[in-house]
């Protein structure tokens, strides 16, 4: 039907049928029916104050502060990684010349796996889709130039990587003359669930809640601006999983670092107040903020009852978005634009903390420049066009999303019952339950769209000829960045004084070994230019695992 | 086409690399498996050397690479070039994930028969390779 | 149809040791197509003297990851490896997904290891004649040994008894009910016993039900007494492994066991003996249905017993009188 307008052609027996089209489906996007309309029966108000409450107000299911966006907007962030840290760097001031309130750069998939550079397996992929920070001089390129007392970083690093990122992050900012105190951001600090992302083989489970903790730990006690993980329930939902999962997994690999921390003799309310969350937003506009709110309410009960706190900030649930990057597809692309639209409006419904908008192509390549900053104006758009930010929790009070919020607890609560019969988060994860958990829906979600009872515009209804060029242009990784990565990776191995580095491996060694946290030695062995696949690998020998995840190479410190 | 009992398509699927998004991958496996295939699912960080041998060992027809971080430009001539130097003339190779449009050309260039981009439909993929297996 | 001299070429090339040839050839036998006969006729001198061992539990219970650490044990031992991982096929489209694979891709780079996934096709559980063929071809090949890792456990399982040398069952903690169920007939499927995940609760109780079990059992003088072996086959670490060496010696005395008592002769004679009913039944029905093709005789029977006017026994007793012109019994 492209571009043919002659009048004889249009079937008017279709024109007849759209023209009485009712809408195919009356569920939600997790699947759960809803009535035509709601009305007081649904929500009846007299626990309001106990259920709902006003913004800032216990258990926050209306927001976490009284006033949200009139205090302060929400943080802009648009996720950067490409190429050399150099390239990253630049794309970064680029942002922030633009109006980015938030820097955030994202791993490749080497320092994802802790590999480097010059790690035989990462020849091929290093910068193609995030940045390889392989020694401490990487960390300095990245963020020359940048006051880190007054940006707030967002470090996507690579979670089984974290704890070598926070090291030779602190460790630079020392060196620049920077107080760790005053440091401003977050870092991901999830490895659990990086499991789930493809990184098994870095992120064997007693490792991940041992580095996540140490993490947490020290930033706790030194960082105390920092926001030391934020837990990605958004990466679980990109598996294909419903939004009540979603919250239920999320938190459930939350308590396994909060169980740690208390074990470790922190109180709740000593480190809480720093604990942060990395939610989807999906294509269902009222069941992704009632997931949100549902989601406050939940944490604010499940802090104050199961872990005893008692400052409000530790019931906080503090969370950042980023759109649904699977919502996207590649079919007649610049729709992908509506959909984070709609996305990023429904973050901001919900009382977003950080955004992250997807750049319409996403699921064909990087961000290109261009697309990055639409991304960007997507958000200023909503920030400054449209209204929503006079109002808290503008939809608080409609009769369906406080009885959709009230449904999302009920569903959330069902899976955490089912995580608890199952012997709890750590067995579900050993015995690979949330495996098959995450393998099972994602066949649904492409059953559904292959009988079409999910409707996606351009893949299984309204479809075309697909498009021969992406609209804005490729976003390409120069090859040449990644091979000059690996050849200053390989010189800096040659020049460095070897004695220094040994004795700072043997310190991680020491340390890790009596149960210390490895920051600290971290630190000194990343100025003494240690690299990332040296240090991870030292703490995973010491944990009984290869030094190498991908068992191909061993300790040169053996 | 093989006379005896009815053939069974046989059809091996893997990701590439160090990439692990495997969601498509093993949606895809599961697919094809309803579809009445026989699938080696191979999963993840599989070199080229890898897929190939087990490709002979199993004597598939057909081979699927999940591709999604950009990888697809620098693994793909390798594998064509392992599958060439093992005299698997007669597979057929096919990829999935996340390429711009204008890949889709240089990657069959390189010697991939089908490239399927995120969002297609398991009727589109299921009945090109079940249309095309060679032999 | 490929040309004989094709094949025989492909069948020399096996014998040297040709994975592509092994590969096409096991496809064809697969496949039961028209030549196989002629394959297996051909390949057959060159078979029986490697050692079979099969491995069979429920699914889940590690068979594949105390395969991949018995390849490995039998690697060092300087010996060539054929696996053959028999996973069911859907009931419901025939399809089947085998990823079993996955769990033994350390030694895909090793040219002394040939691995290949079957579909159970239909063989619910069991093996079908085709698993006796590819191991015929992997013999050929010239692999030492050859590890048959089936699914299923307990009475279903037994047509692994059949081609095995040395047959291994895997059991987990908790499927104690199961065992008491097994009682009668474990001696007759397991060799050795696998007690995988022994690192469970529960797995010491389950380790005294299964040492009960085959204490109560009543053994012929010299006859070979089946053992448990706790193993853990899954770690990130060497030493979350457990029993792994000890099973690898079990299977070795096992075998000199077979040896030394001229047991082999007998395990030889019953893989023979299942080999040729198998044989028997697949050609015997091809060849009488061949001989009804185009007559509309089959239909005619079929509909007839779902009538109610006749009965399979009846049908094959008339078929067999007209086409095999068989004698009357008295």
């Amino acid at each position: 039907m492209t571009g043919k307008n002659n009048a004889s052609e249009v079937n008017w027996d279709d024109y007849l049928k759209a023209y009485y089209e009712k809408p195919s489906s009356f569920k939600s996007w997790s699947g759960y029916d809803v009535k035509e309309i709601y009305t007081p029966e649904d929500s009846p108000d007299e626990k309001y104050e106990e259920k709902i409450a006003d913004a800032g107000e216990y258990p926050f299911t209306r927001g976490i502060h009284a006033n949200m966006f009139r205090g302060r907007l929400w943080t802009k962030r648009e996720v950067v990684g490409i190429g050399s840290p150099a390239d990253t760097h630049e794309r970064l001031q680029y942002l922030v010349e633009q109006g980015g309130s938030g820097l955030n750069t994202i791993a490749d998939v080497t320092y994802e796996m802790g590999l480097d550079a010059d790690h035989p397996w990462a020849v091929n992929e290093v910068g193609l889709t995030g940045v390889n920070i392989t020694s401490i001089k990487d960390m300095e390129t990245l963020t020359k130039d940048i006051p880190l007392d007054k940006v707030s970083w967002s470090l996507i690093t690579a979670s089984t990587a974290a704890s070598v990122t926070m090291a030779q992050y602190i460790a630079v900012a020392e060196d620049a003359g920077y107080q760790p105190a005053a440091l401003r951001g977050s870092v991901q600090n999830d490895p659990i669930h990086f499991r789930y992302c493809g990184f098994r083989p870095a992120s064997p489970l007693d490792l991940s809640i041992k580095l996540g903790s140490d993490v947490m730990e020290y930033c706790t006690r030194n960082l105390p601006k920092w926001y030391y993980t934020t837990v990605n329930m958004y990466d679980l939902r990109e598996q294909g999983i419903t939004a009540p999962q979603e919250v239920a997994f999320g938190f459930g690999i939350a308590m396994c670092y909060i169980d740690e921390l208390i074990r470790r003799g922190l109180n709740i309310d000593e480190f809480a107040p720093r604990f942060t969350f990395y939610v989807s937003c999906h294509m269902d506009i009222f069941e992704e903020v009632a997931k949100i709110r549902a989601a406050r309410r939940m944490w604010a009960k499940l802090m104050k009852e199961k872990y005893g706190a008692k400052d409000p900030r530790s019931m906080h649930f503090r969370f950042a978005v980023h759109t649904a990057g699977c919502s996207l597809i590649p079919q007649q692309p610049l729709n992908n634009i509506v959909r984070v639209a709609y996305e990023g409006l429904t973050a901001v419904l919900a009382g977003v903390q950080s955004l992250h908008c997807c750049s319409y192509d996403e699921p064909m390549c990087l961000p290109s420049e261009k697309a990055h900053l639409q991304a960007l104006r997507t958000q200023q758009i909503l920030a400054y066009e449209t209204g929503v930010t006079n109002v808290a929790d503008p939809l608080g009070g409609s009769y369906y999303v406080e009885s959709l919020t009230d449904k999302m607890e009920e569903e959330v609560l069902k899976v955490m019952k089912r995580v608890e019969d199952v012997g709890g988060m750590e067995e579900a994860i050993r015995t690979e339950w949330l495996d098959h958990e995450l393998e099972s829906e994602a066949v649904e979600r492409q059953k559904e769209l292959d009988d079409g009872s999910k409707l996606v515009v351009g893949l299984n209804i309204f479809k075309e000829e697909e498009e021969k060029e992406t609209p804005m242009g490729v976003q390409r990784v120069s090859p040449q960045s990644a091979k000059q990565q690996i050849e200053e990776v390989k010189e800096l191995k040659r020049t460095r004084d070897m004695s220094k580095v040994r004795d700072a491996i043997k310190r991680i060694r020491d340390e890790a070994g009596e149960g210390k946290n490895t920051i600290p030695p971290m630190m000194e062995a990343s100025r003494a230019f240690a690299t990332t696949g040296e240090m991870l690998g030292t703490i995973r020998q010491v944990f009984g695992y290869s030094y190498d995840p991908m068992e191909i190479i061993e300790s040169p410190f053996d | 086409m093989i006379k005896g009992k009815k053939k069974k398509i046989k059809a091996l699927v893997t990701k590439v690399g160090l990439d692990g998004h495997d969601r498509g991958a093993k949606v895809v496996a599961s697919m094809l498996k309803e579809a009445g295939m026989e699938v080696i699912y191979l999963g993840m960080y599989q070199m080229p050397e890898n897929i190939v041998k087990a490709a002979l060992d199993e004597d598939v027809d057909v081979i699927g690479l999940s591709y999604l971080s950009g990888e697809h430009l620098i693994f793909t001539p390798l594998i064509v070039e392992e599958m060439k130097k093992n005299g698997l003339d007669n597979v057929l190779l096919v990829a999935g994930g996340t390429f711009p449009a204008e890949d889709i050309p240089i990657m069959e260039e390189m010697g991939i028969d089908k490239v399927f981009r995120a969002g297609s439909l398991t009727e589109s993929f299921v009945e090109y390779i079940r249309d095309n297996v060679k032999e | 149809m490929k040309k004989s001299k094709d094949i025989d070429e492909m069948i020399q090339q096996l014998f040297a040791g040709n994975r592509r040839a092994a590969s096409r050839l096991i496809t064809r036998v697969e496949n039961e197509t028209e030549d196989h006969h002629e394959i297996m006729k051909k390949i057959y001198p060159r078979t029986g003297q490697a050692t079979i061992v099969g491995i069979t539990g429920s699914g889940g219970a590690g068979k594949s990851t105390l395969t991949d650490h018995l390849i490995q044990k039998f690697r060092e031992q300087g010996k060539t490896v054929g696996v053959i991982v028999v996973d069911p096929s859907s009931p419901f489209s025939g399809g089947a997904l085998l990823g079993d694979r996955i769990r033994l891709q350390r030694h895909f780079l090793d040219d002394g290891v040939y691995i290949r996934s079957l579909a159970s096709r239909g063989c619910l559980g069991g093996l079908s004649s085709a698993t006796y063929n590819v191991i015929r071809i992997l013999e050929a090949m010239g692999m030492d040994i050859i590890i048959v890792e089936t699914l299923g456990a307990g009475q279903d399982e037994i047509d692994i008894i059949h081609i095995a040398n040395t047959c291994i069952l895997v059991a987990t903690p908790g499927m104690g009910d199961d065992i008491q169920a097994m009682k009668a007939g474990i001696m007759e499927i397991a060799d050795i016993i696998a007690l995988n995940k022994s690192d469970l609760e529960g797995a010491n109780r389950s380790l005294r039900q299964l040492q009960t079990a085959l204490s109560v059992a009543s053994l012929e003088e010299g006859q070979w007494a089946p053992r448990v072996i706790p193993t853990v086959s899954i770690g990130s670490r060497p030493e979350d492994l457990k029993g792994i060496d000890e099973l690898a010696s079990a299977i070795t005395e096992h075998q000199e066991y077979l040896h030394t008592t001229r047991s082999i002769d007998k395990v030889k004679f019953e893989r023979v003996e299942e080999e040729l009913g198998l044989v028997f039944k697949d050609e015997l029905q091809r060849l009488i249905f061949k001989g009804l093709r185009g007559t509309g005789k089959k239909r005619k029977y079929i509909n007839s017993i779902i009538e109610g006017k006749n009965d399979p026994y009846s049908v094959v007793e008339e078929i067999l009188n007209t086409y095999l012109i068989r004698k009357k019994k008295k």
